[in-house]
């Protein structure tokens, strides 16, 4: 019960740590989706090989080339840092590839029952189609979500003090090594579970709200 | 001058004038150096077989579709299609333009009265009070103010493309664009739209309508443009050309439409 509770001291950061990727995620994979999407020469191109560069190196990896590489030259990227930057860039990547379902499932009538009525192309976006692909996309970011409160595991190896990093240090200490990782799993599962009832139950009240 | 402008009365400005519209895609011609004017308070009907470019010509006159050559002049606001257009000057022309979609097109994540009302606030900034009781002036008029609250989807077909009329009008367009609006829908849920229309006729709206709707063609509009393989091939007087069309492609189609 002992090792239970100081596993329970990584929950928070975990949580954090999954909450900030996803947050930057979420932001930084509106300017990559839309240029994707892009009919400005150059731009599309850009914004496929930077999502293909995010996405197709692996998350340590990428821990460790900030952490290890970047973080000799720049001081302030303490672990915590590191891990929320490369997860977060990776999620920029994921949630682009997210929004460009959504996009692609909004209707071209959309796009010009607002342009006829006169709206800019700013005001069409933010208005009419933005929100509909956020709907559109919230069972896919969750799914994206859950798997990155458990792929935020990996930030253990850079030294961050989530869930699987106290349940190593326990694992090591005690002549149990497999018992710890257990109590990190049901841990993780209870945390899981309730996303993906909550994302289900918020998914069902939109779709009530707006069925096509 | 054709014969059949004559029976125009030729005091009413022009509401919109297109100047040899031509369009292609790749090899295949869909507009053919296409003009057309429509005065002031006309109602002018566009018929003819699919495919025919009707659609096509009715959505360049809101630049929607955008033609490779030709002139279009809405209200006073002119833009050649071949020449590099500002978005302003495209934003001018659409200001008097509001238009009606086949499959209404209505903001699905926004209740009836925010479709209504959102393009008010973001194109004209009416403030979302006058917005929104604007828009139920607008609902009432359409029959639908009990709807203002609902979603979309919650709609019936006839009762959405009622609302998205309603939409249109709430930015006072001079001139009324309708693609259609009744092809998605029953026979008779068919006939509340048609109603709304005849209303607006009557009260001297500026019209342009592609329909297959013949009845409406002849009995409420003023003008008959009968389109086939990117042409115009004939226009007139509705009643002279569904009793005497001159054209045997006319006649051709006028006899599968009607004689069914």
């Amino acid at each position: 019960m002992d090792i239970f509770l100081i596993i329970l001291q990584g929950v928070p950061m975990t949580i954090g740590l999954t909450v900030a990727a996803l947050g930057i995620g979420a932001l930084g994979g509106i300017p990559l989706a839309l240029g994707r999407r892009s009919k400005i020469p150059g731009v599309s191109f850009i914004a496929v090989s930077l999502i293909e560069i995010l996405r197709g190196i692996p998350p340590i990896v990428w821990l460790f080339i900030i952490y290890f590489g970047l973080g000799t030259a720049l001081p302030m990227l303490d672990p915590l840092t590191s891990a929320i930057t490369g997860l977060g860039l990776i999620s920029c990547a994921y949630m682009a590839e997210i929004y460009r379902g959504g996009l692609s499932a909004i209707t071209h009538g959309q796009w010009e029952a607002g342009e006829a009525l006169g709206m800019g192309r700013p005001s069409v976006l933010t208005v009419i189609i933005g929100p509909q692909v956020f709907r559109v996309s919230i069972p896919a970011a969750a799914s994206y979500a859950i798997g990155l409160l458990k792929d935020s595991s990996v930030a253990y190896t850079i030294g961050v003090s989530e869930i699987v990093y106290f349940a190593n240090d326990q694992s090591r200490q005690s002549s149990d090594a497999l018992g710890p990782f257990f109590l990190a799993a049901l841990v993780y599962v209870i945390m899981t579970i309730p996303c993906a009832w909550a994302t289900r139950a918020l998914d069902a009240r939109l779709r009530q709200k707006v069925a096509r | 001058m054709p014969p059949h402008m004559q029976q125009k009365p030729l005091t009413k400005p022009m509401a919109i004038q297109l100047d040899s519209v031509a369009k292609k895609y790749g090899d295949h011609t869909v507009l053919n150096n296409v003009s057309l004017s429509v005065r002031e308070g006309e109602v002018t009907a566009m018929i003819g077989p699919s495919g025919a470019g009707k659609s096509t010509l009715l959505r360049c006159i809101n630049l929607l579709e955008r033609p490779d050559t030709g002139c279009i002049t809405v209200e006073g606001s002119q833009i050649d299609a071949g020449t590099n257009f500002t978005a302003k000057d495209l934003a001018a022309l659409r200001r008097n333009v509001g238009m009606v979609f086949q499959s209404f097109n209505l903001f699905p994540h926004l209740n009836v009265l925010r479709n209504v009302s959102i393009a008010q606030e973001r194109v004209l900034g009416r403030p979302r009070k006058e917005a929104d009781a604007r828009s139920m002036k607008l609902l009432e008029r359409v029959g639908l103010a009990d709807k203002a609250k609902q979603y979309p989807s919650r709609c019936s077909g006839g009762q959405q493309q009622r609302i998205a009329i309603a939409r249109a009008l709430a930015l006072d367009p001079r001139v009324m664009l309708f693609d259609e609006p009744t092809s998605a829908l029953d026979p008779e849920v068919g006939l509340e739209v048609l109603a709304v229309m005849k209303e607006l006729a009557a009260e001297g709206m500026t019209m342009v309508v592609v329909t297959h709707e013949m009845q409406f063609a002849r009995d409420v509009c003023d003008h008959l443009v009968v389109m086939a393989n990117g042409s115009i091939i004939e226009e007139g007087d509705p009643e002279r050309i569904f009793t005497n069309p001159v054209q045997p492609r006319t006649r051709e189609f006028l006899r599968a439409v009607l004689e069914r």
